[in-house]
């Protein structure tokens, strides 16, 4: 009696294992997830989760693994009490996906039933999820597209069961049920309905204080961009011939109020009304299809004066588009500009405003800026000698000149004389406030990188510049660039480039390591990276920009007016099962058996035969009927004897024949000519 | 049948075989005059490793055609003649106390040998016939609890006069499907008797028949007729055949009737130099494999089994 209790027992306690294939399918579809997670986890989760993993390819051989409820308790109290530690909250969607990963990496040391291997896949699946809700760049999407293939290829190799099979069998299987499914996929990403719903993960604040810059201008804040090689934008000229010549400054924002060493934007600018807009000739506009990265500000980027505003943003004062929105998610805006100086009238207001001076400008700099007006009438030669000036008083170029206060333009201006373009624009801007020249300061982009195969300039963080505009009465407000008086070959190149050169002629030293530079110089290597800019604009600009308008766009072009999500729905579930029909129904045919085939083939050359006047009888062989026919059709018979000869090949002979269904059937089809 | 085409369609891929298997038929056809057909499917009967049934009146030649394929294939000859008084031991053989030996020794009856031609086979009493059974189905005989193996090739031909006679036991229907092949040699053409009656004795030309195949050669013949190709298509007409057997008839063909027909066929096609079966190889053997299957039909017990098939081969369609 206990005997048979013990036997039940132990019946009961017997484990299975999961088999070590599919197990490393699934591990390896569980670290292509992780790089999407990466940036949101809490630092000590993906040690966890890759602890786990290697854990358990020891464990599953040795029959180990995580059976005691109470450890399984502690260990969740344990983890969720290091994630309340880590985030401070249990709430939002970072805990969450930390919580996530932790329990996949819990459930992975507990598994071992075929059920519990289903489950796991399955949380993978559901952080492939995660990993596409948190980011939709090009190479996570990559990493998720690979891990979405190796769980199928895990689930295939897991019911394969213990039958011998190549290693990659599994994954041919895989392959082939993908490339089934992208038809559909395809159809899907087109017509599903994008409703808005108005209901939006705030993932954009989780990486708060975003790339770019801000609305301040202050001293070192530019130089923290230099070395950044994020996306700004990307732009594109619809109308090649109308790129312009010169350097290209993209007009980021204006800023108007000075505080010496450092500039503000207003924090609410004012928008220029319409009737005050210019319109230049439109054969000197420049038409720019511009993608832009989010940055969490509002204001976007156009060549040097934009004047056709794209929706949802304005012109604000300062001639520099700001979006209605902040730009939290990538954005894509065709907009005109000019590059000729703009402005017509400088009011009142305005001229009070690009005079205003801080109290604390020292007597030295009013002194200096007093010499630069006097020793010259107009404006235009004011602003030359301030460039002569820093051309002449041994201003250098350098991305680390120390650190310098909001007040320190006389430290700047007599002393270090050490700087970068922000030093240059702010400094010069004041001189020329102080000199009575109404003045501001721009910041936007300077130059960018042409990617040949993509056909678009990449704008990086690392061409971040800085420069001015003075108003000279007959021209209105003009450009002046004071960094190129220092460093002339800055506008002609982007940041990264013309730093390199300096770093190569010994002029710099900087942190980044000389192996780095030389490896990005390769052809082979910056080919790849511009190949790779390419696939990722595309990525950008057709995948992820296809929003509800782009939709609409396309269904309208297709007849489907768009009157509200549920007719939408129906019309789209309407036209894909219509699809599907047609597919499945296509499939059917071309699966059909060979056999098949060749018997409707050889029917039909009955009954052309029939027809001629020699019927087979149903249960006449081929061979036989040959004979017959041979005989009473004496013309036909070398014919006859072909097309028997073929068809026995394929129907009766052993082994793959190398005879073609066509030609086959064309044989067939010559019948009525012998006749 | 013979093919149209001058040129097998896709020829076997040894020719000496089908050369070695001409010459053996053409030997015995010019013993047997006239019945190129049947001879040709009493060799195919052989060459598919079945035993070969010949039904007809007495004096048509079927003794000779027998001797005939034993002389021709150097085998070990032997001859039954069964009457309605053989015992099973006339046939399987004895044992015999041995006074020297001080035992009792086994006495070979006259079945173990290579070709056993049983005159008559429905002379005998039914315990005799189905003592014919196992050597038959299994080649190899039980007495006295020890098993005997029956040599290699081994090739049973047996003649029978038309149940109509009198004085016949009728072969059961499990001893009749043993049978691979029932042919019939029927009267012999009015050209053909005459060259009958114009040649030489009979007798005298078994005599100095030679033997055209050897028994190795044989063996290989066997071998190859199993590998000749039978498609999925071919397949499909067999059972199609069988399933409308079984629909028609009481009983239908049994599956031992379907492989029956399936190595027939294999070795009619070989005969005719092809590697692969055709549904007209069937057709061709198809009567003499059939008929004697289908002939105890309870419910139309006027039809002769011959006329059952023949409709079955005129019906079933060719997929």
């Amino acid at each position: 009696m206990s005997n048979s209790r013990n036997s039940r027992r132990t019946q009961q306690w017997r484990d299975t294992t999961i088999p070590r294939r599919p197990l490393l399918w699934l591990a390896a579809a569980l670290l292509f997830t992780l790089p999407a997670l990466l940036g949101t986890l809490a630092s000590w989760v993906p040690f966890l989760f890759l602890f786990a993993l290697v854990l358990k390819f020891w464990m599953e051989p040795r029959g180990y693994r995580l059976r005691s409820t109470s450890l399984k308790l502690i260990l969740m109290a344990l983890t969720l009490g290091a994630i309340f530690l880590s985030y401070n909250t249990l709430k939002g969607i970072e805990p969450a996906v930390s919580l996530l990963t932790v329990l996949v990496s819990l459930k992975i040391l507990e598994a071992h039933t075929a059920r519990e291997f289903q489950v796991m896949v399955t949380m993978a699946w559901v952080l492939c999820l995660c990993g596409f809700l948190l980011s939709q760049d090009l190479a996570i999407a990559f990493c998720l597209f690979v891990a979405f293939a190796l769980l199928i290829a895990a689930l295939v190799q897991f019911h394969r069961g213990s039958s011998p099979g190549a290693f990659w069998l599994p994954l041919a299987t895989t392959l082939k049920l993908v490339a089934q499914a992208a038809p559909v996929v395809v159809l899907l990403f087109l017509l599903f309905p994008r409703i808005n719903t108005g209901f939006q993960f705030r993932i954009g604040d989780l990486h708060a204080a975003m790339t770019g810059f801000s609305d301040r201008l202050s001293p070192g804040g530019i130089e923290m961009l230099a070395n950044s090689s994020d996306i700004a934008f990307r732009a594109e000229f619809p109308d090649r011939r109308t790129r312009p010549a010169g350097p290209m400054y993209w007009r980021g924002l204006v800023m108007w109020h000075c505080e010496g060493l450092e500039w503000r934007a207003p924090y609410a600018p004012a928008s220029i009304s319409d009737s005050s807009r210019q319109y230049p000739a439109s054969d000197k506009a420049i038409r720019q299809r511009i993608t832009i990265a989010p940055h969490g500000a509002r204001w976007m980027f156009a060549l040097d004066r934009p004047f056709g505003i794209p929706s949802g943003a304005m012109l604000a004062r300062g001639n520099y588009l700001y979006s209605v929105q902040p730009i939290r998610k990538s954005r894509r805006y065709e907009v005109l500009s000019s590059t000729d100086p703009i402005g017509k009238e400088l009011g009142a207001r305005e001229r009070r405003e690009a005079l205003q001076l801080p109290a604390s400008i020292s007597p030295a700099v009013r002194e200096l800026a007093g010499s630069l007006a006097a020793r010259n009438s107009g404006p235009r030669a004011t602003v030359a000698s301030a460039l002569q000036f820093f051309r002449t008083q041994g201003f250098r170029y350098s991305l680390s000149p120390g650190e310098y206060n909001k007040n320190d333009l006389d430290e700047f201006l007599f002393r270090r004389r050490t700087g970068f373009c922000e030093h240059y624009a702010a400094s010069f801007a004041t001189l020329m406030r102080l000199a009575g020249i109404p003045a501001r300061v721009v910041v936007g982009y300077l130059g960018g990188e042409y990617n040949d195969l993509g056909g678009f300039f990449l704008v990086r963080q690392a061409d971040t510049h800085a420069w001015c505009e003075v108003w000279i009465p007959e021209n209105g407000w003009t450009r002046i660039d004071p960094t190129t008086a220092v460093a002339p070959d800055r506008a002609s190149l982007d940041l990264s480039s013309f730093l390199a050169g300096r770093i190569a002629s010994g002029e710099m030293a900087t942190g980044r390591t000389a192996f780095v530079t030389q490896l990005a110089r390769l052809p082979l290597v910056n080919q790849i990276r511009l190949i790779w800019e390419a696939l990722n604009y595309q990525w950008d600009t057709r995948v992820l920009a296809f929003d509800a308008d782009v939709q609409d766009v396309l269904l309208t072009s297709l007849g489907l007016t768009n009157s509200g999500p549920f007719p939408l729905v129906m019309q789209v579930l309407i036209v894909v099962s219509a699809l599907l029909i047609i597919y499945a129904g296509w499939m059917q045919l071309q699966t059909r058996p060979r056999a098949d085939r060749i018997q409707a083939l050889y029917e039909r050359y009955c009954q052309k035969l029939a027809r001629i006047g020699v019927q087979r009888d149903p249960w006449e062989g081929p061979s036989d009927f040959a004979k017959r026919a041979a005989q009473s059709l004496p013309n036909a018979s070398e014919c006859v004897r072909q097309i028997t000869e073929t068809y026995i090949a394929l129907r009766y002979a052993p082994g793959p024949t190398a005879i073609s269904l066509d030609k086959f059937a064309k044989e067939i089809d010559a019948v009525t000519a012998h006749r | 049948m013979e093919t149209m085409f001058a040129q097998p369609i896709i020829p076997a891929d040894d020719s000496s075989v089908t050369d070695d298997v001409d010459a053996f038929v053409k030997q015995i056809c010019e013993v047997i005059v006239g019945k190129n057909h049947a001879v040709k499917l009493a060799v195919a009967c052989l060459l598919a490793r079945g035993h070969l049934l010949i039904e007809d009146i007495p004096g048509v030649g079927k003794t000779t055609l027998s001797q005939a394929l034993a002389r021709s294939l150097a085998l070990a000859f032997q001859r039954i003649q069964f009457t309605s008084d053989l015992l099973p031991a006339d046939i399987l053989g004895n044992s015999i106390f041995d006074r020297d030996e001080q035992r009792f020794v086994f006495h070979r009856g006259p079945l173990f040998s290579q070709v056993v031609l049983i005159d008559e086979v429905n002379r005998a009493t039914p315990k005799t016939q189905s003592a014919l059974l196992e050597a038959m189905e299994e080649h190899h005989i039980s007495i006295d609890g020890v098993t005997y193996e029956l040599p290699e090739p081994f090739f049973v031909v047996a003649t029978q006069n038309p149940q109509t006679a009198v004085g016949t036991f009728p072969l059961p229907e499990s001893q009749l499907d043993r049978f691979l092949m029932r042919i019939e040699l029927g009267v012999p053409e009015r050209a053909s008797e005459r060259a009958m009656l114009l040649g030489m004795d009979r007798r005298e030309m078994l005599k100095e028949l030679k033997p055209v195949i050897s028994p190795r050669t044989l063996i290989e013949i066997q071998d190859n007729v199993r590998k000749v190709h039978a498609s999925a298509a071919l397949l499909d007409y067999l059972q199609d055949l069988l399933d409308a057997s079984r629909q028609r008839h009481n009983p239908g063909l049994s599956p031992r009737a379907g492989l029956a027909l399936l190595h027939a066929s294999q070795a009619w096609a070989l005969m005719n130099g092809r590697d692969m079966v055709l549904p007209e190889d069937i057709q061709a053997i198809g009567i003499t494999v059939m008929g004697h299957r289908l002939g105890h039909d309870i419910e139309q017990p006027g039809q002769s089994g011959r006329t059952l098939a023949d409709n079955l081969l005129h019906s079933v369609p060719v997929p």
